[in-house]
């Protein structure tokens, strides 16, 4: 499909998710973060949000989640048409909304497979659907997790206690698959990871792909986005999209760097 | 100048107890005059209180105010299935049972199938009234206020050993039954030796049977011996709804290269102290010890440990996490003492409190006291609420916020509770304790 083409249909078709002229602020201090986005995803595309550090990356992405360390001071985030700000993280979740974390977190104590039956029996009540029983349950994360190449013997483990980073990002596209979101966040998922780790997440959520849903891919480095290829990529920098393109900015971007756009900013 | 030491109310009931019941106390002899020496041995001291460093947040004096009196032997009626159900999920270990009924052994309720040559077993009353002269070196005459009025008032208990290189497999638990209707106090003395070689999993359980009073008192010691190379693991547990006072002491001696590991589950008394003083007899010994204390409303759970490291190259590792609610005030002292010769020694500690109300109160006070110098020590202490960070990965997934409140709660003791090597002790302690947390 050529861009020209691209361009107009995306006038057509339905809007999954549309950020308007966000700003956030952190709650604790008042620094102003986001500074007026505006972003819009349909159905079915997969988007990548680059920029230098500091931009306001992983920010966007815990704001998109409902993390309460951050006051939203203007603007609206929809999703399907409805807006999300006022939602608890885990009322966006039962909505479809799934962030994997850059840095996931350690439970000590808790199985990852208890952990992920919690999580995967919550978001189906609140969706209306019947909760698995244990075989069920097990069947499905076993198939999944097999595709993942994540054995057995982790799930039993603790969740994420004593996983090396690879282990960890493979558990989060997991527990992605499991839960089935219709808006999928995946917040530098690539940082820390060896090429080969990277191709195992990269096809775990290329996998995930749909027309169905909706794709927001962060990422300081272009290389993710050789396995995981987006429809538009978009350059956040101080807290603004500064640049909206196709796949090949990407590319641009690898070798001319951010400078460009911090010179901007600044 | 003469002192005149002015007793409390509850420092006289106990002399005047002392003086009823010693007739009726089994054993003679040497018997007797060991029970007299300690009631003299407190009566000098008195309750421990507040300005006995030890004692600095427990201070007994002003908490014991009145001190039931002790339980009169009585006919037992209660079979096992009172007992399994007072146990809980502790009745689902497979496991040899000692039942304890008000502080006297039950034969009808114990059942030991290892062969006499794996696991020796008296009761300490039957061996008390015998006055064999080898028992009398087993009872220590400094262990402080509390030991001595176990020692004064002593009406049974086990005596347990485990032959040399033997390994019985299924675990022992000991089961302490309260059955009373009225408040009493009961004293209850154990004396466990596990030979050189030998393997052993003890288990104590604490319980109350329905309609048992409230406002019980307890004294229970425990005292351990592991020879060379024996490896024991000893869990107890007591989860209390009787408003009962719980005094515990465990005194555990590790021979060279023997291993102990040691867990306390401590939930809801009113008031507990446990004490555990361990001490490294041999080069090469491991202790790993670690614990749960839950508490809420006004309740008081206070763990003093002193690890005394009195030998080269031995290792210990502590560590326990206490859920606090309510005005409960949770307690942690732990001194690590490396004597001159302890070179290679290795120590850490840890004690964490989770507050779940802004009236709960955790005292932590750990204590390095190093005389080598070839050494590697550490303790530390947290206090803290939920983590705001894991509750939002939790609730990033759809958990709502009170199921992952009680998901990181239950995490948080869960890291401790996994040190149990045996998996239905495991399983049936982690059962008590989410009981506990999810009866908010």
């Amino acid at each position: 499909m050529k861009n020209g083409e691209r361009g107009k249909e995306l006038e057509t078709r339905y809007v999954m998710l549309e950020i308007k002229n966000l700003h956030a602020r952190i709650a604790e201090d008042g620094t102003e973060i986001l500074k007026g986005i505006d972003l819009v995803v349909p159905k079915g595309e997969v988007h990548a949000i680059m920029g230098p550090n500091g931009s306001g990356k992983s920010t966007l992405a815990y704001v998109l989640a409902g993390r309460d360390d951050y006051e939203i001071t203007e603007g609206d985030i929809l999703w399907n048409g409805e807006s999300i700000l006022e939602m608890a993280p885990d009322e966006r979740a039962a909505k479809g909304v799934f962030l994997a974390f850059q840095y996931p977190m350690e439970i000590p104590g808790v199985a990852t497979m208890t952990f992920l039956r919690a999580a995967l029996n919550s978001v189906r009540k609140k969706r209306g659907q019947k909760e698995l029983t244990t075989p069920e349950f097990l069947k499905l994360v076993r198939a999944k997790a097999a595709e993942l190449g994540v054995a057995d013997e982790m799930l039993k483990r603790p969740l994420n206690v004593g996983f090396s980073g690879g282990e960890k990002k493979r558990m989060e596209i997991l527990q992605m698959s499991v839960l089935e979101p219709t808006l999928c966040v995946l917040d530098e998922t690539d940082s820390g990871l060896d090429i080969d780790a990277i191709r195992i997440v990269s096809e775990g959520t290329t996998k995930l792909r749909g027309p169905d849903r909706a794709m927001l891919v962060i990422t300081h480095y272009q290389r993710l986005l050789n396995y995981i290829v987006p429809d538009k990529v978009h350059v956040l920098a101080d807290g603004r999209i500064q640049k909206t393109g196709g796949k090949e900015l990407a590319l641009e971007l690898e070798k001319s760097g951010y400078a460009g756009f911090i010179g901007k900013a600044a | 100048m003469n002192v005149t030491t002015l007793r409390t109310k509850a420092e006289s009931q106990l002399r005047e107890q002392f003086d009823a019941a010693a007739e009726g106390l089994p054993g003679t002899g040497w018997v007797s005059t060991l029970r007299a020496r300690a009631m003299d041995a407190f009566a000098a001291v008195g309750l421990p209180h507040r300005r006995i460093e030890e004692w600095k947040y427990t201070d007994l004096r002003e908490r014991l105010r009145d001190v039931p009196a002790p339980r009169a032997a009585a006919a037992t009626t209660i079979n096992a299935a009172d007992i399994d159900r007072a146990l809980g999920p502790i009745a689902a270990i497979d496991a040899d049972r000692i039942v304890l009924v008000d502080g006297a052994y039950s034969a009808e309720l114990s059942k030991v199938t290892a062969e006499a040559t794996v696991i020796e077993l008296m009761s300490l009353a039957a061996m008390l009234k015998k006055a064999p002269s080898w028992l009398e070196g087993k009872f220590a005459a400094d262990g402080g206020a509390v030991v001595a009025l176990n020692t004064a008032f002593m009406s049974d208990g086990v005596l347990l050993k485990v032959r040399k290189d033997q390994d019985p497999v299924r675990p022992v638990l000991l089961v302490l039954a309260r059955t009373a209707f009225e408040p009493s106090a009961i004293a209850v003395r154990n004396v466990i030796s596990v030979e050189a070689g030998a393997r052993f999993t003890l288990v104590e359980a604490h319980i109350a049977l329905d309609g048992a009073a409230r406002g019980a008192l307890a004294n229970i010691v425990t005292d351990v011996t592991l020879a060379d190379g024996a490896t024991c693991d000893h869990i107890k547990c007591l989860v209390d709804q009787t408003g009962s006072t719980h005094l515990a002491t465990w005194n555990t001696s590790i021979g060279k290269n023997a291993t102990y590991r040691g867990f306390q589950l401590t939930a809801s008394p009113a008031l507990a102290r446990n004490d555990i003083a361990i001490r490294f007899a041999g080069e090469g010994g491991k202790l790993d010890l670690s614990g749960v204390f839950l508490a809420r409303g006004a309740e008081h759970i206070d763990t003093t440990l002193v690890v005394d490291h009195a030998v080269p190259a031995c290792e210990s590792r502590e560590l326990f996490k206490g859920v606090l609610d309510g005005r409960a005030h949770g307690i942690f002292q732990g001194k690590i003492i490396v004597r001159p010769d302890a070179q290679k020694t290795d120590g850490k500690q840890m004690s964490q409190a989770l507050m779940l109300s802004p009236d709960a109160q955790f005292s932590s006070k750990p204590e390095l006291e190093i005389y080598a110098d070839d050494v590697v020590c550490g303790h530390g202490a947290t206090c803290t609420e939920i983590d705001a960070d894991l509750l939002f990965y939790c609730r990033s997934r759809g958990i709502p916020p009170d199921v992952a409140r009680t998901m990181l709660t239950e995490s948080f003791v869960g890291e401790a509770i996994e040190k149990i090597e045996n998996e239905d002790v495991r399983e049936a302690i982690g059962t008590l304790a989410i009981g506990w947390l999810r009866a908010k």
